[in-house]
């Protein structure tokens, strides 16, 4: 806190104690209104979260005092083939996912968003996924994408389609297959953050359009997409960073088979942690994790700010 | 905070370093320290002990009960947590230094782990004071010429099979096969399409349906490297899949074993002896008509005996146990003649072997009591699931990522074991 | 009209006049939104297949619920399942702790993420976006990483096997407060320095201003806040020891033993569990009508 309040502003520099008055009173209303999550998120996340931290550069089973490696788990990992594996796959699994959730949540916002009937039905409808057993996710979706029995190939083969996906069977077409399980499940899901982005729009926006004659397409251009950037934004990040950190749908669906094909990041971390008790490394991989998911995030950020100028 | 300053010189990096580490230290290892002071154990005592679903596993209340009755000042009181993820929650616990008096060790990974840093109280006198009474299982938890666990339960793998289809094709029933004599009788045995389809076998996904037995039969090593010694498995396996005779292994993926026996979809089924429990249930309860027997698992040609392999589950005293010699009681109580006697009575195979314990078992209501059945129960070689060593389950994950290859058909038998012998030797060096 | 003028986010709408089609053919009008329907009740239909299974199988036996080809509807309809998972675990109890975790942590995720992302969309001081970057680089970190370290500082705090435990993990997370202060930034700021010449304090603004204009946020921020608890599983596993304080997610979990598994009774649980969302659900997207938070910008 004391560090924060001796930091210089960015910005224009202080001109004369009025200035400084008014930043220290600025200061002071912004930390009230914070502190009170800023407690129960420091204590319980923020010193767990940097305890980890240090275990990166520490070797630690959960129970005999740690020992200090240095970056020993870091060159460890260099050579550890499991994490190159993980690594891959979960850039893969995030360049699939995240854009084609992006898409398919906002489409589905900007469709129940009008005023149709039994709206109320159809938008649990797309939420439900998100909702529904994780065990009867897994267990329909492998019996949709079975390679000889499963509709998804049916399907398939009656548009003539020849060469057909082993899917979940397979090394090549596991990794999709995950892909769209999870767009199905976690569209919903963000629809409802654009549903309430959407609200924010003011009508007079489109009722103005309207009058100058714009067609559905230009207000989705003009009007909803650029009113959206704050919720497209958020949604970014969150998808994100959920991306990068998947792993139950992987554990029900795929366990990281066949062979390492669907191993993501968090499960090695979980598996190095604890199940073999390896918490250093297990620290180091997340840390990686970590900086990989900071620096796209902080490139998001950078854009958005741009942007918004 | 650690300001970012540069160090100048190496002792200030070490004096940060060694701050870095005493501070994680003091975060997270002083949790059990000062706890684990014993508590007074005369009068009353409640007795706390780790399980897995309570409600679901029978043999737990089973031995709880016969221990208050033989001790009536004890309460036990189980700590029950859910069997997916309990290695995850009890290392956990264990960090965080809970004082729960006796864990259940679930398998013999976990076991090693546990002991080797520390967290188990040795219990090597009371191996040594049990005298000649056999536990299967026990070299399991040999650490070193210590023991921190006793086994109470083993269970090992036998070939169901469902008498009626075996009636139905007018074939004898699977005595002394060979593997390849097996292979014969599930595709005799395979009938029908689609939904009534009825598979002569079934071979749930597991590795060690394969792998396992194989090391078994053949006296081989899992952890050495070299695992050519799965070849003629994997070969007898995939062809049974090729032909139909089994279900795909995608397929199995999100099969259960019990449905496919209990809905009467495969003939045979190899499986530990856990399932007697549940099928005797379900059998009692009028949940399913299949008319059951067991019989000793298929043999490589020319073996003399019957050699299978299982899995032991002990009972361990918490180092920061509260009532630390009660707990002991407990583990030695569980492993002796008395435990053996309650859990034979819910249909669990207990450690302790004696004629008695297996007349007991045999005699279970519902137990198939023909000849074969009774040779089943007693084979003559037991062999470990998979060895103990610290790289267990480093090997394990890899010869399941293998397993799986194999098994979709995206690698020949021989690439995978080769790659199985190219990854485990990085392991082990 | 004057919010529009200078609201900062959204470019202002479109300037050059696009191609006018407005002679449409009649039929359309009938046309699009049958259309909408058939796909929309096509989509609802894909979105729910596994739910309808999760369904049919809560009325089989344990034994006949994973069957390959699967099997869609029972051979015979089993309504005791659902009278049966009431006496097979305290379903109720179960259900009440859910729901007392849920609606507690919803409530002070609500409270406290708001009351912060005002200060972080609103206020301006040093020190802010730095602060703000590091509660979402924690979203970043997997929760496997940190499990150990966190147990143990709650071990020491003797808040394992309470519900503090869970509440003070949850309540307090970063997600509350990086929704809402996404919603303030679409709020003209304008509107905040209207309400500062008429005298109003920051806390007023919050409380009269800010507050009543993000409803469909708030509405989104509770809802899934709501559902993430309940369904939460990992968390209460470590943290609830005692069967007593168990939520409904481990009493389904409990139907899963060491080497099987009772699938019917699994999918019964979850179909339970899942009513009361569905009743959250329904009552929160209210919130999602068009107007609702622009009415107050119209200064």
């Amino acid at each position: 806190m004391a560090n924060a309040v001796t930091e210089a502003p960015r910005g224009a520099p202080p001109r004369g104690s009025a200035q400084k008055r008014r930043t220290r009173r600025n200061t002071l209303i912004g930390w009230s209104f914070i502190l009170p999550n800023f407690v129960g998120f420091a204590l319980f996340t923020l010193v767990p979260v940097i305890a980890a931290f240090a275990l990166a550069f520490l070797e630690w089973d959960s129970y005999r005092p740690p020992e200090w490696v240095g970056l020993d788990n870091f060159t460890q990992m260099l050579e550890d083939e499991n994490f190159r594996v993980a690594l891959g796959n979960t850039l893969y699994y995030a360049a699939g996912h995240i854009p084609l959730t992006l898409v398919a949540a906002l489409a589905l916002a900007i469709v129940l968003n009008g005023k149709i009937r039994g709206v109320g039905f159809f938008r649990t409808a797309a939420f439900f996924p998100y909702v529904t057993s994780l065990v009867a996710v897994a267990v329909v979706w492998r019996m949709l994408f079975n390679p000889t029995a499963g509709p998804v190939n049916q399907f398939l083969a009656a548009v003539g389609v020849s060469d057909l996906p082993g899917w979940l069977s397979s090394t090549d077409w596991a990794m999709p297959a995950v892909i769209l399980t999870s767009v199905w499940r976690d569209m919903g899901y963000y629809m409802v953050l654009y549903l309430a982005g959407l609200q924010s729009i003011p009508g007079e926006y489109y009722e103005a359009a309207r009058m100058d004659g714009a067609n559905a397409w230009h207000r989705f251009w003009h009007i909803t997409l650029p009113c959206l950037r704050p919720t497209t934004f958020f949604v970014l990040v969150m998808l994100t960073i959920q991306s990068f950190k998947i792993l139950d749908l992987i554990q029900v669906m795929t366990e990281g088979g066949p062979g390492r094909s669907t191993l993501v990041l968090s499960q090695l971390v979980y598996r190095e942690g604890i199940v073999e008790g390896n918490f250093g490394y297990s620290s180091a991989v997340a840390l990686v994790l970590f900086v990989i998911v900071l620096s796209v995030t902080v490139v998001q950020f950078r854009l958005n700010e741009r942007r918004n100028r | 905070m650690v300001t970012p300053n540069k160090p100048r010189e190496g002792g200030r990096r070490g004096r940060v370093r060694k701050a870095l580490v005493a501070l994680t230290a003091v975060a997270l290892v002083t949790a059990g320290c000062g706890s684990g002071g014993a508590a007074d154990e005369t009068g009353p005592v409640t007795l706390t002990v780790s399980v897995w679903n309570l409600a679901a596993t029978p043999e737990f209340q089973a031995v709880f009960d016969a221990f208050e009755a033989a001790n009536p000042d004890v309460t036990v009181e189980p700590v029950d947590i859910l069997a997916e993820d309990y290695p995850a929650k009890v290392t956990t616990m264990l960090a965080g230094g809970d004082t729960t008096d006796v864990i259940t060790m679930k398998n013999v990974t976990d076991y090693s782990r546990y002991a080797s840093r520390g967290q188990l109280a040795e219990v090597t006198d009371l191996v040594q004071a049990k005298g000649d009474a056999k536990l299967a299982g026990l070299d399991a938890f040999d650490v070193e010429g210590k023991y921190f666990a006793l086994p109470y339960r083993n269970d090992y793998w036998v070939l169901y099979y469902n008498k009626k289809l075996f009636d139905a094709a007018g074939i004898a029933y699977p005595e002394n096969l060979t593997w390849d004599q097996y292979a014969d009788v599930a595709k005799k045995l395979t009938k029908g399409e689609g939904e009534q389809k009825v598979y002569g076998t079934y071979h749930h996904t597991w590795r060690s349906v394969i792998q396992a037995i194989s090391a078994a039969q053949t006296d081989s090593d899992q952890i050495t490297g070299d695992f050519e010694f799965f070849a003629d498995q994997y070969k007898m396996a995939l062809d049974l899949q090729q032909a139909g005779a089994t279900l795909d292994f995608g397929s199995a993926k999100q099969a259960s074993y019990r449905t496919m026996f209990e809905t009467e979809k495969t003939a045979m089924m190899p499986m530990g002896t856990w399932y007697v429990a549940g099928v005797l249930k379900n059998k009692a309860e009028g949940k399913t008509a299949v008319d059951w027997g067991i019989a000793p698992m298929p043999q490589r040609p020319g073996a003399s005996g019957i050699t299978t392999f299982g899995s032991p589950t002990a009972f361990a005293v918490n180092k920061k146990a509260k009532h630390a010699a009660t707990a002991k009681k407990f583990v030695e109580f569980a492993a002796g003649m008395d435990g053996a006697k309650a859990i034979t009575k819910v249909g669990v195979v207990p450690s302790l072997q004696s004629p008695e314990i297996t007349e007991a078992y045999a005699a279970l209501e519902g137990m198939p009591r023909d000849e074969l059945a009774v040779k089943s129960l007693a084979p003559d070689t037991t062999a470990l699931e998979m060895p103990v060593s610290e790289h267990t389950s480093d090997v394990d994950t890899i010869l399941r990522e293998e397993h799986e290859l194999i098994m979709v058909g995206e690698k020949s038998v021989e690439d995978g074991i080769k790659s199985m012998r190219d990854r485990v030797k990085k392991v082990l060096d | 009209m004057t919010a529009m003028r200078t609201a900062p986010a959204p470019t202002p709408p479109p300037v050059e006049p696009p191609p006018v089609t407005k002679s449409r053919p009649r039929g359309s009008r009938f046309i699009r939104p049958v259309v909408t329907y058939a796909s929309l009740i096509v989509v609802a239909a894909l979105v729910l297949v596994p739910f309808v299974w999760m369904l049919s199988s809560s009325l089989k036996r344990d034994n006949e619920v994973l069957t390959v080809p699967i099997q869609w509807i029972p051979e015979e309809f089993r309504w005791s399942n659902f009278v049966d998972v009431w006496d097979r675990i305290p379903m109720a109890a179960y259900l009440g702790n859910s729901a007392f975790l849920a609606v507690t942590i919803t409530l002070l995720q609500l409270l406290t993420g708001s009351f912060a992302a005002y200060g972080f969309a609103k206020v301006r001081f040093p020190g802010r976006d730095a602060l703000f970057v590091a509660y979402i680089a924690t979203i970043a970190v997997p929760w496997q990483a940190y499990m150990v370290p966190q147990y143990i500082m709650m071990q020491k705090a003797e808040l394992t096997n309470t519900y503090w435990s869970i509440i003070l993990l949850q309540a307090f997370g970063a997600f509350g407060v990086f929704l809402m202060r996404q919603f303030y930034m679409t709020i003209p700021d304008e509107l905040c320095e209207a309400a500062r010449m008429d005298g109003l304090s920051e806390y007023g603004i919050y409380w009269r201003i800010i507050l009543p204009l993000s409803k469909p946020a708030l509405a989104s921020l509770a809802l899934l806040t709501f559902v993430n608890t309940w369904n939460d599983y990992m968390g209460p596993f470590i943290y609830l020891t005692s069967n007593e304080l168990w939520t409904v997610q481990l009493g389904i979990r409990s139907f899963v033993g060491q080497y099987d598994a009772e699938f019917a009774m699994i999918m019964t649980g979850a179909v339970v569990s899942v009513v009361p969302i569905l009743a959250v659900f329904l009552l929160g997207q209210r919130y999602f009508i068009q107007g609702i938070a622009t009415s107050g910008m119209k200064g």
